[in-house]
């Protein structure tokens, strides 16, 4: 009875179960109201059969020629509806619409190189570090830049893993 | 950004680039010199000029800008104007709108596009002035000229969002539904739609017309190709949730596969506040064109199709057919035979599966509901013999939980019982947390609700016995889960509040500090602690979450409109089907006159009573808030009806005291109530607070009658809560936990009763509204408190200067002072001759102070403000019989004095008296005593000049001394009133070590009912070496200390009592100056 549908703005009001969680940013309010204006398809609450907000997911595409591609900006579950692979459907869900509807080349995220238990998942989800991004987070610790290609790249160009370390002002979107 | 390196105004690219580059660059001073220059070239360049004004705008200099760009304006306005771009208009705007100047915008765009018709760069412009202005007729109107001018959808579209913000903006303004409806019809007609989103506002339109055949005609035909996803299409359809074959189309086969795409999605109310079944029952309930065969047909053919998915599934779809079984059950039930075994099968399938989940309990909560005592208990038997309680393992600790959750909605158990619950659970943590040892230190723990779930019990059980220990306990078994694990978020929720309610509100404020409550979150959540700030000693710290509430409020309110624009501009019209429009949310998400204006008038009234003794401090901060003038009227009744809060109030747990329920303090009335019908008591776990607290006056209400309601409630707020519970949720009441265990004969009593006053209620529907809510009554006294404050110092001085001059006390504010206190006695519930009368009664002893106790920091205020106002007003405001009857300023003396006593009659330590009075206290010494020594000193004020001259001339200059007296003996009144406070607040600041044993004795109390039994499992577990819980956890728990956690709580209640203790002692000062200086001008 999940239901996976846009997020929309009344579910900033009801998401603080969700984001009281320490490793989950609360972003000002311009940064969620631009996600749900300019990339709706990418923003997605999912919401229990008691109509509390389960988790959700934001994300963008942007890019040029073969570095066209969806991003994963957050994704949360709160900690009742967490071990039950809801993060793995809402990220599917990003996917799909990256491959299928927006034709991306891949799908790119950001992660703290100490989260290990996020890593672990994306991994399990098939995405690889495609590089290293130094003091990423505040300056401080070092960012992990995971890729997961789509059948657009039939090559899987995209994530060949590059060999050295880069610094955040290489990174080419924001 | 390609355009505005164009030829812009007649400049050159290359000259115009280096400027936009320092201001990118954020070098101003470079950029200005560059400007300069270019401006001495082309000094009539309305572009440059705009420039100009933009780099002097973003080195802080608006006024400059302003007139920089009026110039501009000026000249754009010219005949001789040779370049007249967007570019120009665009770069002004920018300014404009940051000097909030959007009407300067608008004109020069109105202008242009007068002077350039059909120029669609120049409209567009235009457009977006009046989207930020919120001017949506003339939006509409605009983009209706785009779309008449150059044909593009996307125009149309806008025009047709105008008018859905029109919609919902005015009253009547659904009149121009039809309107947009043909608009969008012909385009169809003749060019078809384009986009998603058009279909998605073409639909959306239907649907606000209730055309919903018309829509699913729409969606089912060529159109519904739009949308890219089958599923996006088919979860449109659903929302025609009060169709009478609404449940029909729910469940067709077609349908289902949607509705199974993640699950199920069984249709919900679009707007409920309470989750329940009751969508899907009053869709039943209007379902009348069905016959039973047809439905049964239906549920049948529904369930072969779900259980094909539940044997077949092997997608991630994993919670939902079988969930959608329970429900068809459930309809089957309903309709047919009561006693049918299918419906308790599939929940005990449901939790052979799920049971191990987290949210498995609420998941199926609604239909536990349906279930009789019997099946409850075969249900709980089933769950708790389907795991082996003695291994450990994720998935036995999972279900254990679930079945603890089930008997949480305790009202089956005594309190030995309970608190061997309570036990259990705080043992099966310690017992799993080997379970835990290899996650990573920022994981969430397995078990960690139990601890949640333990102290919600203590708190039930300490609310049943009034037994401190208990409450100690429920805050220990919290603190030793932080201790483990630091960053469990509902913990410190819990803590906030229960530190809160001891009055140890500095921790409280602590762990609130952790939760890193930031942006949107400060509109969400910051009720967990400002309620509790605000009538705290702590004015810094509550002055700095204000601020930071306000900064946010600001910001949003600054960006909100440019990001309807972004909308407009990126085709994101609407979200989706049945959510709701994006920019009328945009603008509406948050009410700045509602949270916002109270958390406004929060930040004023909390700056004055910072600087209250100091006059001209005071007079600086009315005289930036236009002396309360604007706070007034933006407290008014119509702006007041559109007050909404966005305060999560769900998130709270049950027994949390509101403005208008302090559940814990009405334990008497309500247990009473209870044991009328054999139940120890209400605790339902998972209702909402505000659906429990109805229920709670709802009961009370049936079993006695409005009479015998705490006072609190009063007439129209209980029907109020009536109203809500019932409309809400009387299905889900009449079925809950409550009443499962109590006999059918008292069943039916209350059914019958719960009808009586369903009907009694709709009655009286139109007298309960939501201005009866004591929240909105707050804040609009609230908003009138800094005016009153102003006119009253301002009255008085004006008084005495002008009795001295001509002997008339006649002011022109003394007029505006009468309709403000009739609005503020109205705000107590009192027309303003009984609130006098009130006063009266009380400062002479013959009406009982605690009779009026809610409002009674309200009462004194008023008597303050009547005090001031009868300095000046040329009628006597107080009733006087002869001249021993007393004066204004006796009344509020006496009044204060016997007010303040009342509080300090408790000698209890505060400490073991929780919901303690020291709110009211700081209330008091802040705010009336506050207000009337601002009169004092005003009245002193503005007799200092006449003092020096008094020196020199004779007594006969001083007409004015039966009045110095009147203030002098005031001014010793509070002296003795703040000295008596400070005194006892020293006798509550006794050794910490005393304080200490005295909390420590409540968990030693050896009685094994007693509290105590837990907090020993604490500290043995803690002190125990268990290797098995590895040597990170194992670490964190050599740290444990329960004395330790106790110790803090009387070291924050010795912080909180010295704060008061310093307010207190800067009155004292600033009184003991004043007295010296009355007494030289009385001598």
């Amino acid at each position: 009875m999940t239901t996976i549908r846009r997020f929309c703005c009344d579910d900033l009001l009801r998401f603080s179960s969700v984001n009281l969680d320490h490793l989950t940013e609360t972003f000002n309010m311009s940064f969620y109201m631009t996600y749900m204006a300019r990339w709706p398809d990418y923003f997605h609450a999912a919401v229990s059969p008691g109509d509390r907000v389960m988790g959700y997911i934001m994300g963008k595409v942007e890019g040029q020629g073969e570095s066209w591609h969806g991003h994963v900006t957050a994704v949360s579950v709160a900690t009742e509806f967490r071990r039950q692979k809801l993060a793995k459907k809402l990220m599917n869900l990003l996917e799909e619409i990256s491959d299928k509807m927006d034709k991306a080349y891949f799908v790119d995220l950001f992660v703290r190189a100490s989260n290990m238990p996020a890593i672990r998942m994306y991994e399990k989800l098939g995405y690889v570090v495609y590089r290293r991004v130094l003091r990423y987070y505040s300056g401080e610790e070092d960012g992990l830049d995971m890729r997961k290609a789509l059948s657009q790249d039939v090559e899987k160009k995209s994530i060949i893993p590059l060999k050295r370390p880069i610094t955040p002002d290489e990174l080419e979107y924001d | 950004m390609a355009s505005k390196f164009g030829l812009a105004g007649g400049i050159p690219e290359r000259r115009v680039r280096p400027i936009w580059d320092a201001v990118d660059s954020r070098q101003y001073k470079a950029a200005l010199k560059l400007c300069t220059a270019l401006l001495a070239k082309h000094p009539t360049s309305p572009y440059v000029l705009a420039l100009k004004g933009l780099i002097l705008e973003r080195m802080g200099k608006p006024d400059e800008a302003l007139s920089v760009c009026l110039n501009a304006k000026e000249q754009l306005y010219s005949d001789n104007i040779f370049h007249f771009d967007d570019l120009t208009l665009s770069t002004l705007q920018i300014v404009f709108q940051r000097l909030e100047r959007l009407d300067l915008a608008t004109s020069c765009y109105e202008y242009a596009c007068t002077k350039y018709p059909n120029n669609l760069e120049l409209m567009m412009g235009l457009f977006n002035c009046y989207v930020r202005e919120y001017s949506y007729v003339k939006q509409q109107q605009t983009a209706i000229k785009m779309y008449k001018t150059v044909g593009e959808e996307r125009f149309l579209l806008w025009a047709v969002c105008s008018i859905q913000l029109q919609v919902h903006f005015s009253i009547g303004g659904e009149k121009l539904l039809p309107l947009a409806e043909a608009l969008l019809r012909k385009h169809i007609t003749s060019h078809s739609l384009h986009e998603p989103e058009a279909l998605a506002l073409y639909i959306s339109i239907l649907e606000q017309q209730s055309k919903y055949d018309a829509a699913l005609e729409v969606l089912s035909g060529d159109l519904g190709s739009l949308m890219g996803r089958e599923e996006d299409k088919l979860r449109m359809q659903p929302l025609r949730a009060l169709e009478p074959d609404h449940f029909n189309i729910c469940f067709t086969r077609k349908n289902a596969r949607c509705l199974l795409e993640h699950d199920v999605n069984l249709p919900k109310s679009r707007t409920s506040e309470h989750p329940s079944s009751l969508p899907v029952d009053s869709a039943l309930a209007l379902k009348t064109s069905l016959s039973d065969e047809l439905v049964e047909s239906r549920l049948a053919s529904a369930l072969s199709f779900v259980q094909k998915l539940q044997v077949n599934d092997t997608s991630d779809c994993v919670r939902g057919p079988h969930l959608a079984s329970i429900e068809i059950e459930r309809q089957r039930r309903r309709s047919g035979n009561p006693t049918d075994r299918k419906f308790i099968e599939a929940l005990i399938n449901y939790f052979h599966r799920f049971g191990h989940l987290s949210c498995a309990a609420s998941d199926v909560e609604i239909y536990l509901h349906m279930l009789s005592s019997d099946e409850t208990t075969e249900l709980l038997d089933t769950i708790s013999r389907s795991f082996d309680a003695s291994s450990l393992s994720v998935k036995g600790l999972g279900l254990a939980i679930t079945t603890f959750k089930f008997l949480t909605p305790s009202s089956l158990f005594n309190n030995p019982e309970l608190q061997h619950i309570a036990k259990g659970m705080v043992e099966a943590f310690y017992k799993n947390l080997p379970l835990s040892r290899d996650l990573d230190p920022q994981e969430s723990m397995h078990g960690e609700e139990l601890l949640c779930m333990a102290s919600s019990i203590l708190v039930q059980l300490f609310w049943r016995t009034r037994n401190l220990g208990y409450l100690i306990e429920a805050i220990l078994v919290l603190e030793f889960g932080l201790t483990v694990r630091k960053y469990v978020w509902q913990y410190k929720v819990m803590l906030v509040h229960l530190y809160s309610y001891l009055g140890a509100l500095p921790l409280a404020h602590r762990w609130y500090v952790t939760l890193e409550v930031k942006n949107i979150l400060l509109e969400s959540a910051s009720h967990h602690i400002l309620p509790q700030m605000l009538n705290s000693p702590l004015l810094q710290q509550t002055a700095d979450l204000v601020k930071d509430y306000l900064k946010f409020m600001d910001d949003h309110l600054k960006e909100s409109a440019d990001l309807t624009c972004l909308a407009y501009r990126h085709r994101t019209y609407s979200k989706a089907s049945y959510q709701i429009l994006f920019p009328r949310i945009v603008v509406s998400i948050f009410s700045p006159e509602g949270l916002g204006l109270i958390f406004a008038i929060c930040a004023i009234l909390l700056s004055l009573k910072q600087k209250a003794e100091s006059l001209d401090e005071v007079e600086s901060i009315l005289e930036n808030v236009n002396h309360g003038a604007r706070l007034v009227e933006l407290s008014n009744e119509d702006n007041v009806k559109r007050f909404t809060f966005n305060e999560d109030l769900q998130a709270r747990p049950w027994w949390t005291p509101t403005t208008s329920v302090n559940f814990l303090l009405e334990t008497l009335q309500v247990q009473k109530c209870l044991l009328l019908f054999h139940f120890p008591e209400p605790f339902d776990e998972g209702s909402t607070p505000a659906c429990f607290r109805a229920k709670v006056v709802l009961i009370i209400y049936v079993c006695h009658g409005a009479s015998w309601l705490p006072p609190v409630y009063g007439q129209g707020r209980a029907l109020n809560l009536l109203n809500k519970a019932l409309g809400a949720a009387s299905v889900r009441l009449s079925h809950s936990w409550l009443f499962t265990t109590s006999s059918v004969s008292q069943y039916i009593r209350l059914r019958t009763r719960i009808k009586l006053i369903q009907e009694a209620s709709c009655v009286c529907e139109h007298k309960s509204t939501e201005k009866d809510d004591p929240k909105i009554k707050d804040a609009e006294r609230k908003a009138l408190l800094p005016r009153l404050v102003y006119l009253s110092m301002h009255g008085c001085a004006s008084s005495l200067r002008e009795t001295e001059l001509n002997g008339s006390g006649l002011d022109t504010d003394a007029t505006e002072m009468k309709p403000l206190l009739v609005k503020y006695a109205r705000s107590i519930g009192y027309s303003i001759d009984d609130a006098l009368s009130v006063i009266l009664g009380m400062s002479s002893g013959k009406k009982s102070v605690k009779d009026f106790t809610p409002d009674i920091v309200s009462w004194m205020s008023f008597a303050v403000f009547i005090n001031a106002w009868n300095l000046w007003s040329n009628e006597s405001v107080v009733p006087r019989a002869d001249e021993s009857s007393p004066s204004s300023w006796q009344i509020v003396d006496s009044l204060v004095k016997i007010c303040v006593e009342e509080q300090l009659i408790d000698a209890n330590r505060i400490l073991t008296s929780p919901g303690n009075n020291i709110p009211v206290l700081v209330q008091m010494i802040t705010e009336p005593i506050s207000w009337h020594l601002v009169v004092i000193q005003s009245c002193v004020r503005s007799m200092a000049p006449q003092g020096k001259k008094k020196k020199k001339g004779g007594p006969s200059e001083r007409p004015n001394v039966p009045r110095l007296q009147a203030i002098q003996r005031s001014v010793q009144c509070m002296i003795d009133t703040l000295r008596s406070v400070q005194s006892w607040l020293s006798d509550q600041m006794r050794p910490e070590e005393q304080a200490l044993d005295i909390l420590l004795s409540y968990l030693q109390g050896g009685n094994e009912d007693g509290p105590g039994q837990i907090s020993c499992i604490l500290e043995e577990n803690s002190a125990r070496h268990n290797p098995e819980l590895g040597e990170r956890i194992a670490q964190s728990l050599e740290t444990w200390s329960s004395a330790g956690v106790v110790r803090r709580i009387v070291g924050a209640e010795k912080e909180l009592l010295a704060e008061l203790k310093k307010i207190c002692d800067s009155k004292l000062k600033l009184l003991a100056s004043v007295s010296a200086s009355l007494s030289s001008a009385l001598h």
